[in-house]
């Protein structure tokens, strides 16, 4: 009888293991592929023919046994391939691609340079508020505000696109090391933004992510991470 | 066990690394007065650089283009010349220190901060330039930087952190393959937890007794150079001047204490009271600051505005006006931080000024916009008051930043924004067009633009 309770013990054990995995697993697929739209966005008020990407911001970082490594010259270069992979991504979906902010204001270069980098950290600012609750972009709470349209990009442009990332490639022997005891593979998350271009209106919001070596030239994985995380977006008519 | 001890060795390890030749980061006695520091000849000993130490050179290089390319640095000529001046004025005769090229450049950032990166660039943030009261404080900071470069600390932080880091690794090994389990097991879990944190924490900062040697190191570059020593106290003071009440690590604050470095530095300046001499009198007051600063400050403001720092604009923009009163620049300052301190107090009170009040506060930032903050203080009646006191000292403002000579066209924007969120709608309309009018090729005109056609559209 005993033995018996013993049994039923562990089978159930094993069985809330199993749903726990499961769960997880299925979890961690939504997670890295949910795309919250904003309302207008999904009842068409607002379509997005055409936008501007500022350049992303990517930080990748080598892990080694001895800590982590700046890669400062490898994350531009990978920032300048994320951009060119959400443009291709959005071609396909007919959006067009404007050029970026465009100078001429008073001051010239540096003040062109001071705006861009005051949205940019605007955008920065808000968000972490977006990550903590991501759902909150279907309600339309978050904006960015008016200030958007100091950027001055091409007036036919519906949607500015801002694009973060952080990811880490291993060394070997972080590798090896990473097999036995367990910890962070390489990868590569990244956040994309899209904000209205005339009101500031956080429009979508999606965070992929890309399991390797970041750093790795072949575009393949990072590409259907983006092309996913991107599903929803309504295709330009 | 044996692996045990061995992580507590390499915990324990002094921040050295193996190609290092000289004694350049010598531990600071605790005791101020006996402090030694060393001559300025010290700085060009032999430092030799290790294949670590040249990777984290380049990534520092890069670093540099990084701000720049970002639009972080201020392209501002006079200001990083002023800088240099003062940087350079500070720096020992005939010092020559392998792979630094000196650089002084001002930050676009209105958290007061500065720091140095070992290739010899030295930056100090707007919001630190603002807050200064004269010349000699911002000199107390850039030794305080210079004195970081000079002594490699860099370097070293850089090589005790990759130490540290090893034995975090270690550590997780033995934790993960500990068989026995049990407390012995746990407290390796808890030490695995807790560690990553703490290295996490010294790789923003450097070690105490690195900071406290550039402290002091930094009290003699400035009496070298005839800068009155006191004013780092001075501008340690007013670095401990917490206007947001927040929790983010501000200048010095990952530091030593502020109170222990004003206490050791005030002890440290007693005993070497003979060197402060009235012949260090210098122009360097603060008016002369002030005149040489006035645009940074300015700058400053709008990018605390940005930033949410409502209440540092106001201080910050307050100065400005009891510097200049008759500057329509600087009273259109005073107006836009009050207009946008909105319904909050232009003070924080002592009770929102504890650390719990501030933990929450912290807690509110990260979940609310700065929109939500707003909406939520207007609901109650002090909200109500404050808001009502403050758009209508703006408004004042405004009108006398348009009254005095050289008006700056930005008030009527002010003005027009201010009305707008009133309801005065035509008022607003009006401000904007007139703005318009003035300020032709201004980088908001078509945010503005907008507003107004928004405004005179006919209503359904």
């Amino acid at each position: 009888m005993k033995f018996n309770t013993r049994l039923d013990c562990s089978t159930i054990r094993s069985a809330f293991v199993a749903i726990f995995v499961l769960i997880i697993v299925v979890t961690a697929q939504q997670v890295a592929h949910a795309q919250y739209l904003h309302p207008k966005v999904v009842s068409k008020q607002t379509t997005i023919r055409k936008i501007v990407l500022l350049p992303a911001k990517i930080e990748v970082v080598k892990d080694s046994m001895k800590g982590p490594e700046g890669m400062a010259a490898e994350s531009d270069l990978l920032g300048a391939r994320v951009n060119q992979l959400v443009t291709e991504v959005l071609a396909a979906k007919s959006v067009a691609s404007a050029s970026g902010p465009v100078a001429g204001a008073e001051g010239g270069d540096a003040q062109q340079k001071y705006t861009i980098a005051d949205i940019q950290s605007r955008y920065d600012a808000l968000l972490p508020k977006i990550a903590k609750k991501k759902s909150d972009v279907k309600k339309g709470r978050f904006s960015l505000g008016d200030e958007v349209l100091n950027l001055n990009v091409d007036k036919t442009a519906d949607a500015i696109v801002f694009v973060r990332g952080h990811g880490q490639r291993l060394t070997k022997g972080k590798t090896a090391f990473t097999l036995l005891v367990g910890g962070m593979p390489a990868y590569l998350r990244m956040s994309i933004g899209i904000v209205d271009a005339h009101s500031g209106e956080v429009l979508l919001y999606t965070d992929p992510v890309a399991v390797g070596d970041p750093t790795n030239p072949n575009d393949t994985r990072l590409r259907k991470a983006i092309e996913k995380s991107l599903k929803k977006l309504p295709p330009a008519p | 066990m044996l692996l045990v001890l061995l992580v507590c060795f390499c915990l324990a390890a002094p921040a050295s690394g193996a190609p290092v030749a000289t004694t350049n980061a010598a531990p600071v006695s605790q005791d101020p007065a006996q402090t030694p520091v060393k001559s300025d000849t010290s700085a060009n000993e032999e430092f030799k650089f290790g294949t670590v130490d040249l990777e984290l050179l380049e990534q520092v290089n890069l670093l540099d283009q990084r701000f720049e390319r970002d639009g972080l640095v201020l392209e501002d000529e006079a200001t990083n010349g002023y800088l240099a001046r003062v940087g350079k004025s500070l720096l020992p005769r005939g010092l020559n220190l392998e792979h630094v090229s000196w650089k002084f450049r001002a930050l676009r950032d209105p958290v007061p901060n500065a720091f140095a990166l070992p290739n010899g660039s030295v930056y100090v943030t707007t919001g630190l330039l603002a807050l200064m009261d004269n010349e000699s404080q911002l000199a107390a900071v850039l030794a305080h930087e210079l004195t970081h470069v000079m002594r490699r600390h860099t370097y070293l932080q850089n090589r005790s952190n990759r130490k540290k880091i090893l034995a975090v690794n270690i550590i997780n090994a033995v934790g993960v393959w500990n068989p026995a389990g049990g407390l012995a097991g746990a407290a390796i879990d808890i030490i695995t937890a807790v560690a990553p944190f703490i290295v996490t924490a010294t790789i923003f900062g450097y070690s105490r007794d690195l900071e406290r040697e550039a402290d002091l190191k930094g009290v003699e570059l400035m009496m070298n150079a005839e800068y009155p020593p006191e004013e780092m106290v001075k501008a340690l003071k007013l670095l401990a001047n917490d206007i947001e009440g927040e929790q983010i690590r501000l200048f010095y604050n990952d530091h030593p204490a502020l109170q222990d470095r004003i206490k050791y530095v005030s002890a440290y300046l007693g005993s070497r009271s003979d060197k402060i001499t009235a012949a260090m009198e210098l122009n360097r007051e603060k008016n002369a600051y002030f005149t040489k600063a006035e645009l940074i400050m300015q700058h400053d403001i709008q990018l605390a505005i940005n930033a949410a720092r409502y209440r540092t604009a106001v201080y910050l923009a307050q100065r400005l006006v009891d510097f200049h009163r008759d500057s329509s620049e600087n009273v259109f300052w005073l107006a836009e931080s009050y207009r946008t301190l909105g319904p909050r107090a232009p003070q924080l009170t002592d009770k929102e000024l504890t650390n719990s009040a501030k933990k929450d506060a912290t807690k509110k930032r990260t979940r609310r916009t700065p929109e939500e903050e707003e909406k939520d203080l207007l609901a109650t009646d002090a909200g109500q008051q404050n808001w009502k006191a403050n758009q209508q000292k703006a408004e004042e403002l405004y009108l006398a930043a348009l009254k005095l000579s050289n008006p700056v066209p930005a008030a009527h924007r002010g003005l027009g924004m201010l009305y707008e969120r009133v309801g005065r709608m035509g008022e607003a309309a009006t401000e904007y067009e007139k703005y318009l009018g003035l300020a032709q090729t201004a980088i908001d005109h078509e945010r503005i633009q907008r507003r107004m056609e928004m405004l005179r559209r006919p209503q359904k």
